[in-house]
């Protein structure tokens, strides 16, 4: 047990989908927003008596790839269990998991800030289907079940509660979201991440409290400061912390339980026998190694190094992969210094005041390189060049 | 009596009008069934569209006289899903269920020109050794030689049948047992192949890691020829072995001199009713006029630990795999009501049988934190132990034989009187072979009180073929 100081402990327990064009058990293609309910499955994922799963290989190396670059020691052996309960979102009332042995362990990954953040397992399941609730969570006399996301791979990320305040749980979040970015293994419009936390604070002696179903990261941090407020408030108060399980409404803003925890709950976990133990062996993982990008963290390591730029420049370029990229290409014909200073600074507050994203806009390195040689050149003066490039 | 390939010869050479036959074969199966209720369902329709189709061909000269199985009639065992006919598994919770595709095997036997004739009777989800545990509302099978006794479970309809059809071949299924044994009391060879040498693709599960698809038949051949169709590797299945298809038939009347045979020692005496022991004995005779050389084995641990380790293996998955029928997707449903918990509880409740309820009950207390580690982890280890004692006896015997069961076919008066604990203890001779993933081979070796007594062969893993070729020998001899 790890002996808490800081004033807040916070853990997480990330899901995130892996971009697969079909689905980790069965032959369906991994459904689309615009796709129909209920259009893409099939026995399989519906769970029909006699159906087997048979697992997607690819969704195997996209996340051998994650348990890389997120330094983990990976298992010799990939095994899927059963964690069995009931629930109308669950086509076999079990889901397909990993148990005992999880693909990846003992990895880490470094905040902005340097601070390293333990993580404690990696893990491989198949996602429920999704549960609409027409009118509203709680109001709802009835549910709609839509299995097209049934089957579809899913990646668990746990950390240690080694993050110390929602700022950090956020930045975390950013700084996994670039990796799965450059690893090219979450689609970033179709893709859902989700997160589970574990908020305790130190007035409470430490009671933990599990946050259900944050989506999206940047709910991350408003679901924690909401949640941390209302832990010191209690408490001041003169009210107790209880170990429970709360669930995110986002819409509203706050937390509500679900149900108090004495106990863990039982999944009565057994080894899934209709696959069998997959071989990780060190071939296979040696391919996917060499087949592994540069990562944000290398990048920025070689842009001070190689291109001599300030180390915070070097962070905000790393951190989209599109922009590194950009500066990387431009750098070769311009002085990278004034690349590094134009890409972060200028095109950056461009793309923020436009509310855009480098790929949703056309400017491309040519642009760009074409702008600097006259600004280098003394062609055109700075304030020019900036006017241009709002134009753009 | 034809044999099984002067039959399909017939079909072949025009000499059988195979609708009028099949048509004839429906009727005598209803007539059949009103007695001792082989089948749950009769799929008449598909069974004269299937001929029909058959004649169409012959008439065009197509190519189909190299299909093995053309015009003979197939029964399956109601786990195996079969397109488009209620498949239920015996389970009035799965009342109404037509699935949406065709198993492994099915496909395999519409290919080869079989003829799917229904489904038949079994312990629910195959729940049992008597096929007195079947679903809410199903009728028990009875034995083809004393209707006031049991036909052996859980494929019972599957052996009952094949005792009384000519013409027919059985899909049966075994997780601990329930082909062989049903078998045995049916009087005819039941065939439980190596896990993963049938795709088990359709199959509705009981447990994963121990369920197989295999054949029963009134003769070696009928077992050797369906064995033939359904074996193969099939990517729909993730635990189907990749492997070269053999060819069984082959070993069909091939000479067994000099094979060694082991003569299981904790398998005759204590518990073993001496008329069982007696024809069993008379078979390892007949094997050893072959020239076929035995000699005694101990085996302590799959008899002493087999029934142990197989039901805490055995419920555990069980439990898993019934946790999908709520009434949510198919099958029975209930009066809408309540949560969604109390509407599964009420489906659950109502519709699985009292067997079927224990086996979760079960199941679930065995895979709890607090008790995985003593009982379903220890199982798989000694589940392993089991199989390094079986591959050491393999290095030394071609096979090792014990009597099938220790009793003859029991009166339900008698089974209703019976704990559910000596219930289980009746798969004594078959839960080891099939814990261990052994293929293994129920031979009729006599008659007892005009009750069929039955001989147990298992062999190495993937020697189905030595298995065949040892049956074939006692057959021979008869």
């Amino acid at each position: 047990m790890k002996r808490f100081t800081s004033e807040i402990i916070i853990g997480l327990e990330i899901h995130t989908e892996i971009d697969t064009k079909t689905k980790l058990f069965c032959r369906c293609q991994k459904a689309k927003k615009e796709d129909l309910p209920n259009s893409k499955c099939c026995p399989t994922c519906l769970g029909h008596p006699g159906s087997k799963p048979v697992l997607n290989k690819k969704a195997v190396e996209f996340a051998l790839k994650l348990c890389l670059a997120l330094n983990c020691e990976i298992s010799p052996e990939l095994i899927f269990s059963r964690k069995s309960y009931f629930y109308p979102d669950m086509s076999k009332n079990y889901q397909i998991s990993q148990y005992e042995i999880p693909l990846g362990k003992n990895g880490k990954l470094n905040l902005r800030n340097g601070k390293e953040i333990g993580i404690i397992r990696v893990h491989m399941e198949e996602d429920p289907a999704s549960l609409i609730h027409p009118a509203g969570l709680k109001e709802s006399q009835y549910v709609l079940v839509d299995y097209n996301r049934s089957g579809n791979p899913l990646v668990e990320i746990v950390t240690e509660p080694d993050l110390a305040s929602p700022d950090e749980a956020r930045d975390f979040m950013k700084q996994l979201i670039t990796v799965l970015n450059y690893l090219e293994i979450f689609d970033i419009n179709e893709g859902i991440i989700k997160a589970d936390a574990n908020v305790s604070i130190k007035e409470s002696g430490y009671t933990r409290v599990e946050i259900k179903n944050i989506t999206g990261f940047k709910e991350i941090e408003r679901a924690l400061v909401y949640e941390v407020k209302r832990q010191q408030d209690e408490l001041k108060h003169g009210k107790n912390i209880y170990q429970e399980t709360r669930a995110w409404d986002s819409e509203k803003g706050t937390t509500f339980s679900l149900r108090k925890k004495e106990t863990e709950e039982d999944y009565g976990y057994i080894i899934d026998t209709d696959l069998t133990v997959v071989e990780i062996t060190d071939k296979w993982a040696n391919q996917i190694k060499k087949e592994m990008p540069e990562l944000a963290q290398d990048k920025v390591k070689k842009f001070v190094e190689k291109h001599k730029i300030k180390k915070e420049d070097a962070e905000i370029l790393a951190a989209e992969k599109e922009l590194a990229e950009m500066f990387e290409k431009v750098a070769k014909e311009i002085d990278p210094i004034l690349a590094a200073k134009w890409l972060r600074r200028e095109l950056v507050r461009v793309l923020n005041y436009n509310k855009k994203e480098l790929h949703e806009v056309e400017i491309d390195e040519k642009h760009m390189i074409d702008l600097l040689k006259l600004v280098e050149n003394k062609k055109i003066t700075d304030n020019v060049a900036i006017r241009q490039k709002r134009k753009t | 009596m034809d044999n099984i390939y002067d039959f399909i010869k017939k079909v072949k050479n025009n000499e059988i009008d195979i609708v009028e036959h099949t048509y004839k074969l429906i009727e005598e199966c209803k007539e059949i069934n009103k007695e001792y209720n082989y089948l749950n369902a009769i799929s008449e329709d598909l069974a004269l569209n299937s001929a029909r189709e058959i004649e169409i061909q012959l008439k065009q000269k197509a190519k189909i006289k190299n299909k093995k199985l053309l015009g003979v009639a197939i029964s399956v065992k109601d786990s195996i899903c079969v397109k488009d006919v209620e498949s239920t598994a015996g389970s009035k919770i799965l009342q109404g269920y037509k699935p949406l595709f065709d198993a492994f095997v099915i496909q395999r036997v519409k290919e080869e020109g079989g003829i799917i004739i229904g489904k038949t009777s079994q312990d629910e989800f195959g729940f049992g050794g008597f096929s007195v545990n079947v679903g809410i509302g199903f009728k028990v099978p009875k034995n083809p030689f004393d209707n006031e006794r049991s036909c052996g479970g859980s494929s019972g309809g599957a052996a009952g049948l094949s005792q009384k059809l000519s013409n027919h071949i059985a899909l049966g299924e075994s997780t601990g047992g329930s082909i062989v044994e049903p078998a045995s009391f049916c009087g005819v060879f039941g065939l439980c192949p190596t896990y993963g040498r049938v795709s088990r693709y359709g199959l509705i599960d009981f447990a994963n890691s121990l369920d197989k698809i295999g054949s029963i038949g009134k003769t070696i051949e009928d077992v050797a020829l369906l064995m033939n169709v359904i074996s193969g590797y099939d990517k729909n299945d993730s635990t189907s072995l990749k492997l070269k298809n053999e060819n069984y038939e082959s070993y069909l009347k091939k000479p067994v001199k000099g094979m060694k045979i082991g003569i299981i020692k904790e398998a005759f005496g204590t518990g073993v009713e001496r008329e069982i022991e007696k024809n069993v004995y008379n078979g390892i005779e007949e094997l050893e006029e072959e020239g076929a050389k035995t000699e005694e084995i101990s085996l302590e641990l799959p008899i002493k630990y087999g029934i142990a380790t197989y039901y805490m293996i055995a419920t555990s998955e069980a439990s898993t795999n019934l946790a999908k029928f709520c009434g949510m997707r198919y099958g029975a449903t209930e009066k809408l009501e309540g949560s969604f918990n109390e509407y599964f509880t009420k489906v659950r409740s109502n519709n699985f049988g009292d067997e079927a309820k224990r086996r979760i009950i079960l199941g679930t207390f065995a895979r709890m934190a607090g008790y995985r580690d003593a009982f379903y982890l220890k199982a798989m280890k000694v589940r392993a132990l089991m199989i390094n004692e079986y591959k050491k006896a393999f290095k030394k015997f071609d096979a090792l034989v014990s009597p099938t069961t220790s009793i003859l076919p029991p009166k339900f008066s008698e089974i209703e009187k019976l704990t559910p604990l000596q219930h289980y203890m009746i798969d004594v001779m078959t839960v080891s072979p099939n814990v261990a993933g052994l293929p293994h081979l129920n031979v009729p070796v006599g008659f007892e009180k005009n009750l069929p007594v039955g001989m147990l062969l298992m062999a190495d893993h993937l020697q189905e073929g030595k298995l065949i070729q040892l049956g074939s020998a006692v057959e021979k001899g008869k």
